[in-house]
């Protein structure tokens, strides 16, 4: 299990990307993450779903409700324009940053 | 992009209900039933999802269950996450039928939150407050100055059609002249005429000199000056028989002052030079006069000229020509009203004509008394609008205010570099808050505004108690005024609306300034989330500094350039005061004797005198006493012209009076009438021939007393003592040169060399002289008993300005001081603004750096080199910012090369000294923070984040 810190400073990036391509729903989400990550992060309820609706509110996604019939309601997350603004800086940042890591400390190939 | 409801997982059959478990652990968050039901409806289908993909990995039921849940942590990790959010972004209250006003509460909660974080830095806030209050006050101050001066109305009615009507440029005329004028002009619905007088005012118990005008019957209407405050105006009706409207008007403000606005002043009696007047009414607030500057306390008819307006310069009681019919002595000015429509070129050559008409018919070729100036005795009429003419008697002070405009407004710039400074290096300590702000919703632009919100706050607060600090400011330049005659204008500032409004602007626009770059740069997203907590952001680094350095260097130049001009004018000064002006000037007292305007006859004055200097040399501590007619230093002059007896006539005769000195004109000669012992009381050294005796009496030769300069001018090295000069014409009579003295000083201290011609007063009688008395006693003393003995003399003559010399020699230094005081305070204050600035930008960045400098430090560096590396960076900016000040600098001091005397615009000692002073505390200032960082513990700062 990665590191807390690493995981909190990191999690915009992780959930704009998962949706980069398409909406997704929470749980889709959850599980994109998990099987991306190859198992190293894990995202529960009590923690995804706050940063949904932080993310939502600050306007980088858009939440829509889609209902089926015989099924419950869901609600399926895509990417704003300002999202996707905001994905390609991060994007950026976080490549320099590892960079410098590799740089400093010599970790090769991550 | 693809149809987000394609699921590509199979469709459920039943759903369980999941709220037993969510409801509690949403409950303390008291979100809206509407909200709770989504978010259960959004997390329940999570866990359903959840379970079936635990079921379909083959758990049962219960564990499928139990493993679901514990996605929701323990019972109060939901609400935790969630209730951070919720509480960052708590809309306003809706409240039903109320409109959107989502902006002014938006303002109102800045408003708070920004006062909110004032309070809680105070040292911060009072320093950056007490800062803006000195830059916005200065500058409210000068404005103040500047309103009162350069936007001075001249309380007249349709000023446009208005238009001052001179001889030459500036020049008088004689009443019947303009008389003439008036009657017979089709261009003017009316011209009306004036002179300036001095009176004696006695009420009651003292008398006191009033300054004042004499007006035509017409000067109210043409001016078109409102409706009287109390009482009435002047009108026609009271200017149509010599000597029979014993009336006066006076001033708002004289009234204020001297009558204490009392309401029962309209009627009441009053002596003006001796003779019982009226008054019939005050002047409306506002109207000061037709000119710009200057006090006027009353304004009497121009037919009592003969009590209120006596020639001037030798005449006396027993000789008293009218002026109402003189011919050729000049001393009315006019203003006149166009009709509506008139262009004023074909006025003036209507008056032109009439002119050369009068001349020409009226004035006789021989016989005149008086004798006209030097300069042609019919010179072209001129007309100018009131509003050019009004700019042009504002031109003297317009260069000293818009001086004083600059220095104030560079000293607020520095300080708003500082306090941009500051606010920068605090954008980085505050990056956190800034970071969870906009985490928890907030929008870059709203971000924004509330960071400049606080520094406009800031601003405001600067600029209240700026305002109070130039309310201050004026007061007690109200209460101590300048001496009469120091400056050239006089005015009264106060703070009214104008002024309170530029203040407000200039505080609002101060606050924009220095807070929009710390604003935009604080605001930056995106970075902190990724990098928490790190302090050195790489790349962004770079340009941030930049901002700070050349905030820095700003600064320097600025300060430097306050303080070349600071120094430029205290040279000046110095120069002026080591001045030698050729008189004792610690023993000497004076006191003007205006008995003109009493009508003494000729044996009157005499005796006046006579008595006057008798009993002043009795008092105790008074070595002697004496006359003159040219006060000393006092800025004036009498001008004649002069020819030495057998030269031959090679120029006319002429005379002035009142204007400055003649120095390069050997045709013309400056000169005073003297009583005696002029030269012992003023100590004004014999260089040859001997001084006034008992013996030069009026019924024998007439003699003469030359200063060097003059004889050197006439004689060369010949010896003058027993030569004859004339100053009436090329006819004399002749005067013998008995005596040359040493040169001292005539009109002001900083004239050139001036030929003068000493007369004595016995051989000419005189009206209006200035006693001098020499004490053995410090001067200051003497001022109590010498007005009590002249007033015992005579109690209807005023003697309001009995001074020392010292003092008189301090009033025509009073400009060159107060410029140079106020120069050294603000380039003082600039420089003190300007090394805080270093000090804090150098100081920030050590601190910044301080892991840089750790590492050096451990891996060996030498700490000497640290310490000048720091310092280097500092003194690097500092050497920009003098290159650029000092530039700055010489253009300028050229610029004002005009209103520097004494000092050349080059002068060496003030560059090299301004530019020594500023690098030797520079220095100190990076040498503090540069100190610090050698003392850097190299493990602690390697710790550091």
């Amino acid at each position: 299990m990665l590191d807390r810190e690493l995981k909190k400073g990191s999690a915009e990036l992780i959930i704009l990307s998962i949706v980069e391509t398409r909406a997704r729903h929470g749980y889709e989400i959850s599980q994109q993450i998990e099987q991306r990550s190859a198992g190293q992060l894990k995202f529960h309820i009590a923690s995804l779903y706050p940063l949904l609706y932080r993310l939502e509110e600050r306007g980088w996604l858009q939440g829509r409700w889609v209902e089926k019939v015989g099924q419950r309601r869901r609600r399926y997350y895509r990417l704003t324009a300002e999202g996707r603004r905001v994905l390609a800086s991060q994007r950026n940042t976080w490549r320099t940053f590892v960079t410098a890591m590799r740089l400093i400390t010599g970790v090769d190939n991550a | 992009m693809p149809d987000p409801t394609e699921d590509s997982r199979p469709p459920r059959t039943a759903s369980r209900d999941w709220s037993a478990h969510l409801r509690p652990r949403l409950a303390r968050l008291a979100l809206t039933a509407a909200r709770e039901r989504e978010i259960i409806d959004e997390l329940s289908q999570h866990l359903d999802d959840r379970y079936d993909a635990l079921r379909a990995d083959g758990l049962a039921d219960l564990e499928a269950r139990q493993l679901a849940l514990e996605e929701l942590r323990d019972d109060d990790t939901l609400a935790r996450y969630m209730r951070a959010l919720r509480q960052a972004h708590v809309p306003a209250p809706i409240a039903e039928g109320a409109p959107n006003r989502g902006l002014t509460a938006d303002i109102l909660q800045d408003l708070r939150y920004a006062a909110r974080m004032l309070r809680r830095q105070p040292g911060f806030t009072i320093a950056v407050v007490l800062t803006l209050a000195l830059g916005i006050g200065a500058n409210t101050a000068v404005f103040s100055l500047v309103n009162a001066t350069l936007f001075q109305r001249l309380g007249v009615g349709d000023p446009a059609t208005l238009a001052y009507v001179s001889r030459g440029n500036g020049g008088v005329f004689s009443y019947p002249m303009y008389a003439t004028l008036r009657d017979h002009t089709q261009h003017f619905a009316g011209l009306a005429g004036w002179g300036g007088i001095s009176a004696s005012l006695h009420t009651g118990d003292s008398a006191e000199l009033v300054n004042g005008l004499i007006v035509t019957g017409n000067f109210f209407d043409v001016l078109q000056v409102g409706p009287a405050a109390r009482g009435r105006l002047l009108s026609p009706a009271d200017d149509v028989t010599p000597g029979a409207h014993p009336v006066a008007v006076i001033s708002y403000d004289f009234w204020q002052t001297r009558f204490a606005g009392e309401t029962g002043v309209v009627g009441r009696e009053v002596r003006l030079n001796g003779h019982v007047f009226t008054v019939v009414g005050v002047a409306p607030a506002g109207f000061g006069g037709p000119v710009l500057g200057g006090v006027r306390s009353l304004y009497v008819p121009m037919m009592m000229q003969a009590i209120m307006r006596p020639p001037r310069a030798r005449y006396s009681g027993d000789q008293n020509p009218d002026l109402l019919q003189h011919l050729t002595n000049s001393w009315i000015s006019a203003v006149g009203r166009l009709k509506p429509g008139a262009p004023i070129e074909p006025a003036r050559a209507e008056l032109e004509s009439l002119a050369s008409e009068f001349v020409r018919t009226r004035l006789p070729a021989a016989a005149v008394p008086a004798r006209p100036s030097p300069s042609a005795p019919l010179q072209p009429i001129s007309v100018v609008g009131l509003e050019e003419g009004a700019d042009n008697q504002r031109q003297p002070l317009r260069a000293a205010a818009l001086l004083l405009g600059g220095v104030v407004g560079a000293v607020l710039l520095i300080a708003c570099a500082n306090i941009a400074n500051l606010l920068l290096s605090r954008a980085s300590s505050r990056r956190r808050e800034v970071a969870v702000r906009l985490a928890l919703g907030a929008s870059r632009t709203r971000l924004i505004r509330q960071l400049l919100t606080e520094s406009l706050l800031l601003s405001l607060l600067g600029g209240a108690a700026g305002v109070a600090i130039a309310w201050a400011v004026t007061a007690a330049f109200q209460a101590a005024p300048p001496p009469a005659g120091a400056l050239p204008l006089t005015f009264d500032f106060a703070i009214d609306r104008r002024v309170l409004l530029f203040s407000l602007v200039l505080s609002c626009a101060t606050g924009i300034l220095f807070g929009i770059a710390p604003a935009l740069e604080a605001s930056r997203p995106g970075l902190v989330p990724a990098l928490k907590g790190t302090d050195a952001t790489l790349g962004e680094r770079r340009a941030r500094f930049d901002l700070k350095k050349l905030l820095v260097v700003g600064e320097v130049a600025l300060s430097l350039l306050l303080l070349i001009a600071a120094g430029l004018f205290v040279r000046g000064l110095q120069s002026a005061r080591a001045i030698e002006p050729g008189l004792d000037v610690d023993k000497l007292v004076s006191a003007p004797l205006s008995v003109n305007l009493l009508r003494y006859t000729r044996a009157q004055g005499r005796e006046f005198y006579r008595q006057a200097v008798e009993r002043v040399s009795a008092l105790p501590g008074v070595e002697s006493a004496t006359v003159a007619r040219v006060a000393v230093l006092g800025g004036s002059s009498r001008v004649y012209s002069l020819h030495v007896e057998g030269r031959g006539a090679t120029h006319e005769s002429a005379q002035s009076e009142g204007g400055r000195g003649v120095a390069r004109d050997p045709r013309l000669i400056n000169a005073n009438v003297v009583g005696p012992e002029f030269f012992q009381t003023l100590g004004i050294a014999l260089v040859k021939g001997r001084d006034f005796r008992d013996t030069d009496v009026e019924a024998g030769p007439p003699v003469v007393i030359l200063n060097a300069t003059a004889a050197a001018m006439q004689f060369a090295n010949a010896d003058p003592i027993g030569s004859r000069v004339s100053v009436d014409g090329p006819d004399g009579p002749w005067r013998e040169i008995v005596g040359v003295v040493r040169d001292s000083k005539y009109g002001a201290l900083r004239e050139e060399a001036l030929p003068v011609a000493y007369l004595p007063l016995a051989q000419n009688h005189e009206t209006g002289m200035t006693l001098y008395v020499r004490g053995s006693v410090p001067p200051a003393s003497l001022v109590g008993a010498l007005r009590r003995e002249i007033q015992s003399l005579e109690p209807n003559l005023p003697v309001p300005n009995i001074r020392t010399m010292t003092d008189t020699i301090g009033t025509s230094l009073y400009a060159a001081r107060m410029g140079a005081w106020l120069l050294a305070v603000f380039g003082g204050l600039a420089l003190v603004l300007a090394v805080v600035g270093i000090y804090g930008v150098l100081s920030f960045s050590v601190s910044r750096r301080t892991r840089e400098m750790g590492i050096r430090l451990a891996l060996g560096a030498d700490s000497h080199r640290v310490f000048l590396l720091v310092v280097r960076d500092g003194m690097l900016l500092v050497a920009v910012g003098i290159l650029i000040g000092l530039t700055g600098g010489l253009a300028g001091a050229r610029a004002l090369a005009s209103s520097l005397q004494g000092v050349s615009a080059t002068d060496l000692p003030t560059f090299a000294g301004t530019i020594a002073l500023l690098t030797a505390v520079a220095l100190v200032a990076c040498a503090i923070p540069a100190r610090r960082a050698i003392r850097i513990n190299p493990i602690t700062a390697l710790r550091q984040e």
